[in-house]
């Protein structure tokens, strides 16, 4: 039916389309979304909490340093609830892909154990 | 043959009283299980397991039913040195795949079945490995054996063989189609898959119930809270532990925001599956709207991360809960106008009806679920017929056809996506402040066993979970609705043409990832 093909070509012409420009503008991203866990360093007291809580061993603690593999890391957010110091959030960062495996491990450094 | 009026016998302690649980010598678990379908029991599934771990000395196959009188589990218990037992496929065809995957995975042998050949683990697995057996280390990789795949061919004068796959012309995932076909008319289709088998329900056996979660959650993409929720009910009740209303509102809102935006993407797909490009565009951009609508509700455009033993691992968010009932209402609208541009064209439709028909007789001989068994006439629904949570409140309306074809399977799908829209608007209705999780009320005793379904956009998934020491999980089974639904989709092809099979496929839309688990 003609009348069936004109409403399919002026539909999309009546919608803006809902594809973003990304990567020219930045994506359109959720007011909660969880993405990268990020620490705090100034509040982390190195209990290792995260370290036990992570389901995927992600997470490593040495005395300097914090480091979260996101070849691992599946962003479940147990290591953000299990901190007893509430110092890590699933933070807005998402653009994690890399060339190499080494630099999916990041590492934040830390002020050692207290 | 165990009598069906017997008393229970060997129930364990502290399994829930309204399920019958029985042993079965091996001699008579196919017959006992046919006797009970006879009297209107349904075949669930077949669990294989190793005793070894809860105090047995061998295996054991645990097949479900849903009655015929309340839920019932028969147990045969097998020894390691001759663990073979009559097929139970022979007399219940639902059985195949599951008996099939027990062989591979435990090494049990269902003797007489009329499809032995190997089903999760490829040729190239080695012989004698059976990595689900507790003896056998999953952190050691096993030599490759030297046996190939030997297709199901049919051969006769015109008959031509047509390999499509495991790798495809889109971003599907791997399975491989053998047509055997004449001139264009499929005469059998042998699909081959567990191509993306990696072993999850090995890798969650010894972790803590909270460590599984992430695992079960992510053995697809597109169910993650059918199989979250059916994981979680089943962890509830090992350990006795009630809900607060406002994780079950919450779980049922999120339950039907995943069935709505797999519905309205599979309207989409089956547009695709036919070329019909304006179809799949309104569609797939209904589809983002959905997704969009997901990320403010829980984060997560998927919703993972949301259902968590106890009830929620973190509360839904106010805001996106507020713009629900706006945006749903535009969706509805749209989802409306799309569908209906999609009947009025003559063209499309003629494609769709009469196209892989599956007659309601095969649908339930195959044990098929969800969509597919509801537009082949079979009006089964787990939120109505045996309601968890919340739908014990609200009740879902059931939609169903009779023609079993594609053209039945899109008017399905599209009149329950607005059910859903429907249900998720009341559940934010009556979703109230308060408690959205409860802490585990006990350690299950080692060896309880907890089942659970839950009616997801593919149909019905369920889990079986068996505890180990210490709030442990000892064996965690995950009999997908993708699963359930395999065998249909080969069966529903033989007759049609072979450009109509990814019309067909489309338009029962399985998830590979979560059947090869």
């Amino acid at each position: 039916m003609p009348i069936d093909i004109l409403e399919r070509f002026l539909h999309p012409l009546r919608r803006p389309p809902l594809t973003g420009r990304y990567p020219a503008e930045p994506a359109v991203l959720g007011p909660t979304m969880r993405g990268l866990p990020q620490l705090d360093p100034a509040r982390c007291d190195s209990s290792a909490t995260c370290v036990t809580a992570c389901p995927t061993d992600a997470i490593v603690l040495t005395a300097a340093t914090w480091a979260i593999d996101v070849g691992r890391c599946v962003f479940c957010g147990a290591c953000e609830a299990a901190c007893p110091q509430d110092a890590i959030r699933l933070g807005r960062r998402f653009e994690l892909a890399s060339r190499t495996r080494e630099a999916l491990i990041l590492i934040t450094p830390i002020g050692g154990p207290r | 043959m165990a009598d069906v009026d017997a008393p229970i016998a060997d129930a364990c302690p502290g399994e829930p009283p309204d399920v019958d649980v029985r042993q079965v010598h091996a001699a008579d678990l196919a017959g006992t299980v046919a006797r009970f379908v006879e009297l209107g029991a349904r075949f669930q599934m077949l669990v294989g397991l190793d005793e070894r771990s809860v105090g047995g000395d061998g295996l054991a196959v645990e097949v479900a039913l849903d009655g015929p009188h309340r839920p019932t589990r028969l147990r045969t218990d097998l020894p390691l040195a001759d663990p073979s037992y009559p097929s139970v496929a022979r007399l219940i065809p639902a059985a195949s795949w599951d008996e099939r995957e027990a062989k591979d995975l435990f090494g049990m042998i269902p003797l007489g079945h009329p499809d032995p050949r190997r089903l999760v683990l490829h040729e190239r697995w080695p012989a004698g490995y059976h990595p689900l057996r507790k003896d056998v280390s999953a952190n050691v990789a096993p030599p490759l054996g030297d046996r190939h795949y030997v297709p199901f061919e049919a051969h006769g004068e015109g008959v031509y063989q047509l390999p499509v796959g495991p790798i495809h012309a889109g971003i599907i995932e791997p399975g491989h189609f053998r047509f055997s076909a004449v001139g264009e008319r499929v005469l059998h289709l042998d699909a081959r898959l567990f191509f993306t088998h990696r072993g999850l329900e090995k890798l969650v056996e010894g972790r803590s119930f909270a460590d599984a979660l992430p695992v079960v959650e992510r053995a697809c993409g597109v169910c993650t809270v059918s199989h979250a929720l059916a994981y979680s009910i089943a962890v509830e009740m090992l350990t006795g532990t009630p809900i607060p209303p406002r994780a079950s509102w919450s779980r049922l809102l999120l339950s039907e925001l995943e069935r709505l935006y797999n519905h309205v993407g599979d309207l989409g797909n089956i547009c695709a599956g036919i070329g019909f490009q304006s179809g799949v565009a309104r569609l797939g951009a209904l589809k983002e709207r959905l997704l969009r609508l997901n990320d403010r509700v829980g984060g997560h455009r998927y919703l993972m991360g949301l259902v968590a033993p106890g009830g929620l691992r973190i509360d839904l968010n106010e805001d996106g809960l507020a713009s629900l009932a706006a945006e749903l209402e535009s969706i509805s609208h749209d989802l409306a106008s799309a569908v209906r541009a999609v009947i009025r064209s003559a063209g499309v439709m003629g494609r769709l009806h009469g196209t892989g028909v599956v007659p309601s007789g095969l649908a339930r001989t195959l044990g098929a679920t969800g969509v597919a068994a509801r537009a082949s006439g079979l009006p089964d629904d787990l939120r109505r017929d045996d309601p968890y949570g919340a739908y014990k409140e609200l009740e879902a309306g059931v939609v169903a056809s009779s023609a079993g074809d594609v053209a039945a399977r899109f008017h399905v799908r599209a009149q329950e996506a607005q059910e859903s829209i429907r249900l998720v608007t009341e559940a934010r209705r009556r979703l109230e402040p308060g408690s959205f999780r409860a802490a585990l009320a006990a350690v299950p005793s080692l060896g309880a066993v907890g089942v659970a379904g839950v009616e997801g956009p593919r149909g019905v998934s369920r889990v079986w979970l068996r505890a180990g020491p210490d709030g442990t999980v000892d064996r965690f089974h995950l009999r997908s609705a993708s699963f359930a639904n395999w065998p249909v989709v080969a069966a529903a092809v033989p007759g049609d043409l072979v450009p109509d099979f990814p019309l067909i496929n489309k338009s029962f839309e399985l998830c590979y990832a979560c059947t090869d688990r």
